[in-house]
């Protein structure tokens, strides 16, 4: 099927919008039960598009983006699903079976976006030390955009160059510097948690850190504790913390009056 | 990146709590809550974007410009929380800042509501709405109903507005009267809040700590004696009775005895040890049992036994270090991600096929 300037700028637009929304504003446009018809239209099959985007949607349901886990990415994954259904006359089962290596190239490549986009919270601070509240509206649209270009520009040019572009640029990068950056993804959030505990530690803190982090060790052994686990956690944790408050304004209304001025005393 | 070192003060200069913010401010934090992924990192996550919907709210309270940097530097730290439920925790905060309370205690707040809500957003909303919805929807979809995704998207944002909303004022309106009974008690607050945001890091550093050192590192072999049992005439059985040096032999041979002459024990398929010898069944047969040569290779796992010592130690290991690094070292966060991106890449070489390193398996 010949494709034509028009329909090329259009699925990079709908992508591009689909690329924003799977992370903000709606999150919800993106999934593939709406981008299935929406590409279907653009290509001249809204039928199919629709079938194929149902399809994909159910496979995803158990796919979430759970507890910040990155899965195989719907944007990429059910648009790519619809383009093949809808020029290469693929069986819908077929085009979402095919357009899973691309689900993953997309999860991949938000693992990698997601690291390299780090360094950007730098600008975010500078602005922050000038107060300058423009430029946080400024770089977040900025941020906004450059994530929504990526995948507009890969997703258009697999669409273009068809299946065999795709399968030499999964193939191009190399096993290890691919688990290099995913394990490297993964520990960035450790940054993250270190320099909360610069902020709030103190000697008397290393007992809580160390606690929370026992007892999160016994909970996260049981399985069926797994999903609640932050909440019980957090459940505990806040009654540790009520229970030292109650002590130390206790003691602290025992050797002066701190009290409301409704005590009358 | 030095240039952007900020010791964010204790106390905002300007102590006076503002007046409270009009429902227009609330609303405008609300819309713009809807973009909080906007900037999402690995390394302080949903921080740029929570920014982004706190600057009407701060705007608003910090009329003093250097408190505005300070509550805008403090607003960009770590935070994850779920996208739906994230006005709860933004009420409460703005009610914090309204009241110019001490920045850590906003900081050590802010994180503890928001770190366990991710939790529940998710059981409320991926777990449980988007199942049902897109699960109805989907095979009407496949049946060929165009009108399916347009009632999935109804659905689905009836059950997100309402949620921002409601809890961005129930959050905020919370927030401002509990202030007053919790300023009488400020420093015992701040103590408990600090608590509660250590526990509940040390609890996050297990939850979403994933890193472990996959490492197996080959560790030779061992030898073993694997019995086996045949039955054969009397004649063949001489044939088996042949003595092997179980410490030499290669692995194969078989054998019967020892150099000695002793018989060897063996194990069996089950695993039962068995003496190896020939058996005269009385009917010209003979039951042989005789002893092969085994020889398995053996790999240490690393994590195993990182994990005998203590679950997610990895994790724990590396916020340590980091910590370190940050309170003694004046490391900035931008060194700490190029230190964690050099370990990920490091860790992951294929140093066997380049350097001919047969131990290594890679870390990851």
């Amino acid at each position: 099927m010949d494709v034509n300037f028009l329909q090329i700028a259009l699925v990079f637009l709908v992508t591009f919008v689909a690329a924003i929304d799977q992370f903000d504003f709606t999150e919800s446009l993106y999934q593939p039960i709406v981008t299935g018809p929406v590409i279907g239209a653009i290509l001249g099959d809204v039928q199919t598009g629709l079938v194929v985007g149902g399809t994909y949607q159910l496979m995803t349901i158990g796919n979430m983006p759970i507890g910040g886990a990155q899965p195989p990415n719907a944007v990429i994954g059910g648009i790519m699903a619809a383009v093949f259904a809808c020029t290469l006359d693929m069986d819908p089962n077929v085009a979402v079976a095919t357009a899973i290596p691309f689900a993953l190239l997309g999860q991949y490549g938000v693992t990698l976006f997601f690291t390299l986009r780090a360094p950007m919270m730098e600008s975010f601070r500078a602005a922050a030390v000038k107060a300058d509240t423009k430029a946080i509206t400024k770089l977040t649209v900025v941020s906004e955009i450059i994530l929504g270009l990526i995948f507009a520009a890969i997703v258009t040019l697999f669409f273009v160059g068809g299946l065999t572009a795709g399968q030499a640029v999964v193939s191009a990068i190399p096993k290890w510097l691919n688990a290099g950056l995913s394990a490297a993804g993964g520990m960035m959030k450790f940054v993250g948690f270190a320099i909360l505990l610069k902020i709030m530690m103190s000697r008397d803190m290393w007992a809580f850190f160390l606690l929370g982090f026992g007892l999160t060790t016994i909970v996260h052994g049981i399985p069926a504790l797994a999903k609640p686990e932050l909440l019980i956690m957090a459940i505990i944790g806040f009654g540790i913390a009520f229970w030292d408050f109650q002590q130390q304004t206790e003691l602290k209304g025992a050797s002066f009056d701190g009290g409301d001025m409704s005590d009358g005393i | 990146m030095a240039s952007n070192e900020f010791v964010v003060p204790a106390q905002y200069e300007d102590l006076t709590p503002a007046p409270n913010v009009d429902k227009k401010t609330l609303n405008r934090m609300v819309w713009r809550s809807y973009w909080l992924q906007s900037s999402f990192n690995y390394e302080t996550m949903q921080s740029g974007g929570w920014l982004f919907s706190m600057v009407p709210g701060l705007e608003k309270v910090h009329t003093n410009k250097n408190d505005l940097a300070a509550s805008m530097y403090h607003n960009l730290d770590f935070i994850n929380t779920h996208p739906f439920l994230v006005t709860f925790v933004m009420g409460i905060v703005l009610s914090l800042e309204q009241n110019k309370v001490d920045t850590q205690t906003i900081r050590s707040v802010r994180i503890s509501a928001a770190s366990p809500l991710g939790g529940i957003g998710d059981a409320l909303f991926w777990l449980t709405l988007v199942p049902i919805t897109a699960g109805i929807t989907s095979n009407m979809a496949i049946e060929g109903n165009i009108i399916a995704p347009l009632i999935f998207l109804v659905v689905f944002h009836a059950a997100l507005f309402a949620c921002r909303f409601g809890l961005m004022n129930w959050a905020y309106k919370m927030g401002t009267s509990a202030i007053d009974s919790l300023t009488s008690n400020m420093q015992a607050f701040t103590r408990a809040a600090a608590i509660m945001g250590c526990f509940v890091v040390g609890a996050l550093t297990v939850n979403m700590g994933g890193t472990q050192i996959n490492l197996n590192i080959p560790n030779g072999t061992t030898r073993g004696l694997a019995a086996h049992t045949v039955v054969v005439s009397n004649e063949e059985a001489e044939n088996f009775d042949l003595a092997i040096d179980t410490e030499t032999a290669e692995p194969g041979a078989l054998g019967m005895t020892a150099e000695d002459g002793s018989a060897l024990m063996a194990a069996d398929a089950d695993g039962n040890a068995v003496e190896t010898g020939i058996v005269d069944l009385g009917n010209g047969m003979s039951s042989v049992t005789y002893a092969e040569v085994t020889e398995t290779p053996v790999s240490f796992s690393v994590a195993d036994t990182l994990d005998t010592v203590m679950p997610k130690l990895v994790p724990l290991a590396l916020v340590m270090l980091l910590y370190f690094l940050f309170a003694k070292k004046n490391f900035t966060p931008i060194k700490g991600i190029v230190l964690m991106l050099i370990i990920g890449i490091l860790g992951a070489l294929p140093l066997n096929e380049w350097l001919g390193l047969t131990w290594w398996t890679g870390l990851w």
